[in-house]
């Protein structure tokens, strides 16, 4: 009967194995899973099957795709597709939510060849997947200026402060910045350049929307060091190592102010 | 079974809603539009917090919610995550929806996940496996489950019952709700060559608390469940035929891909209301009371 395709002389299969074996079917081409399904009334079982097959990747690209827009705008459709299939190949998804299916394409693409040869791909695919991390990343308070104007001055060097949690940095050897700000506004990309030392960018939400900006050698080193809960009048010394002494405070007050009008520090730890 | 903790009897006839969608959050927000209540994709919205988090909030706060998820694989063979089940826990305690519903399908098995609601053979033994996953479920998130009938592209020569029979064991077994999926039920009869009206009147009518109406793609030789069009005539009429069968049931139309405005989905709704009103008459108004929103 029409809907029942039930057929008594067959061996049956457990479920087990049957999933075992249809999945095969997708990811491996195997057709073994054709001699358990009939044509259909007006198609063949291999076109029918085909219609899983062909979703698989079609999905996942979608996904990627979703992902790391500006990465698929800067390397062509054609050659988006060709990594895009690569990588569902190589790392096929292992969580139930698809948001996370493309967590580790820019891993890949820095690994793999021909990818990898372009390093610029792989912090690219880095700088997406901080942005989107950061853009869903967890709530928390924003500190502003006015919450510490209550503190006393004599206080300030020994307050500490904690990082926004979508805060997030990343080291890149290319200009990728500015490739990526370019191709968001639409315009042509500037030539990709690589240099010997990293620059650290610095990723986090802001009003609910996604920022990044790159740091200075030395806004990088007092981050760095703000984040491991150092007290502020460390921080001021440590500047004052790193570069004309007498204007650290100044420089560390003006770092501060800007991480404050960022929406970079959700909470102030007053001073023990 | 034992009834899951926290059983409260069917859950209330909401009207007619729409699959909440990011293209219209802003005119959802300013708008406040004569939309029922809305279905949200749970995956969407597992997520540690932002925006995304927040605007379902606000949207909560104003209209009814019911979770729908694609990656329970209540079918599967493999364990559960756990983690997912927890992160379905978490976000139904933060929108208390009025249900939560899932595929009939599996989507993957040895750790992969394909991403696809898969079709399996209607056998006694897949029908005990998804009997017990049902119950752990039920039991995990402390409410019966609710499952839809998935479109299907192919059959399998070892099935020993139509999918109705399936699902009507299933929903007798466990007690879980059903959302009839309209579309669905179109899209497998036309690939498989059998009456939607058998499947139609195989499925209990005192277990179906939604229904889900959708577009597809006719490919001539078979259809593709795409979600990227408007609702077809032939999915319509099946409708009416549905609405016959169940009575008043809460209706909503979804839309994936190629997704219009607002307003465009807004007067399609507006046919699903007529029609509704057109075979129920009297009986959709005794329970078609609009939840309250706010001002």
């Amino acid at each position: 009967m029409a809907g029942d395709p039930r057929s008594p002389r067959r061996h049956r299969l457990k479920l087990k194995d049957f999933q075992d074996r249809f999945q095969r079917a997708i990811l491996e081409g195997d057709d073994a899973i054709l001699n358990d399904i009939p044509d259909g009334p007006r198609e063949t079982k291999t076109n029918l099957l085909g219609i899983y097959r062909d979703a698989y990747p079609l999905r996942l690209i979608e996904v990627i795709g979703n992902d790391h827009e500006l990465l698929r705008t800067y390397v062509g459709e054609d050659r988006f597709q060709v990594m895009a299939r690569a990588y569902i190949e190589s790392c096929p998804s292992q969580h139930p939510n698809a948001r996370w299916f493309a967590r580790r394409l820019p891993e890949f693409l820095s690994a793999r060849e021909p990818y990898s040869r372009q390093p610029v791909l792989g912090e690219l695919a880095a700088l997406e997947r901080a942005l989107n991390d950061a853009f869903d990343g967890v709530d928390a308070p924003v500190l502003s200026m006015t919450n510490l104007t209550t503190i006393p001055p004599e206080s300030w060097a020994r307050l500490s402060f904690v990082c926004h949690p979508t805060a997030a940095c990343l080291d890149v050897y290319s200009n990728v910045g500015a490739i990526w700000t370019a191709l968001k506004a639409g315009k042509e990309p500037p030539s990709c350049t690589l240099s010997k030392d990293a620059t650290r960018i610095l990723v986090w939400r802001h009003d609910s929307t996604s920022m990044f900006r790159e740091l200075t050698a030395e806004e990088a080193m007092m981050w760095e060091e703000m984040v491991k809960g150092r007290r502020f009048g460390d921080l001021c010394e440590m500047l004052a190592i790193y570069d004309d002494p007498p204007g650290a405070p100044a420089r560390a007050a003006g770092f501060l102010k800007g991480w404050l009008e960022a929406g970079l520090l959700s909470e102030v730890v007053p001073a023990a | 079974m034992r009834a899951p903790a926290n059983e409260e009897g069917r859950p209330p006839y909401l009207g007619f809603g729409l699959g909440l969608r990011p293209q219209h959050y802003r005119d959802i927000l300013d708008g406040n539009p004569e939309v029922d209540w809305f279905e949200v994709i749970s995956e969407n919205y597992m997520v540690p917090g932002g925006q995304p988090l927040a605007i379902l909030d606000r949207i909560a706060e104003r209209y009814p919610v019911v979770m729908h998820g694609v990656s329970l694989s209540i079918a599967s063979t493999q364990p559960f995550d756990e983690d997912y089940l927890d992160g379905l826990n978490a976000l139904a305690k933060r929108v208390r929806p009025k249900w939560i519903s899932d595929h009939l399908c599996w989507t993957g098995v040895h750790g992969v996940n394909l991403h696809d609601l898969l079709p399996f053979p209607y056998t006694r033994e897949a029908l005990d496996h998804v009997v017990s996953r049902v119950a752990y479920v039920q039991e995990r998130i402390g409410r019966r489950l609710c499952l839809e009938n998935v479109s299907t592209y192919v059959q399998f020569g070892q099935s020993e019952m139509p999918e109705w029979e399936f699902i009507s064991e299933l929903a007798r077994r466990t007690g879980c709700w059903l959302l009839f999926d309209v579309n669905n039920v179109y899209v497998s009869a036309f690939n498989h060559g059998y009456d939607a009206l058998s499947f139609l009147n195989g499925i209990p009518s005192d277990r179906v608390i939604q229904f889900h109406l959708a577009g597809h793609s006719d490919m001539v030789n078979y259809a593709i469940d795409t979600h990227d069009h408007p609702v077809r005539d032939e999915v319509w009429d099946l409708y009416e035929a549905a609405l016959q069968r169940f009575g008043p049931v809460s209706t909503m139309i979804e839309r994936d891909d190629d997704i219009p405005p607002l307003a465009d989905m807004l007067d399609e709704l507006a046919h699903a209301r007529v029609l509704a009103e057109k075979v129920l008459g009297p009986k959709l108004h005794a329970s078609a009371a609009r939840p309250p929103t706010a001002a």
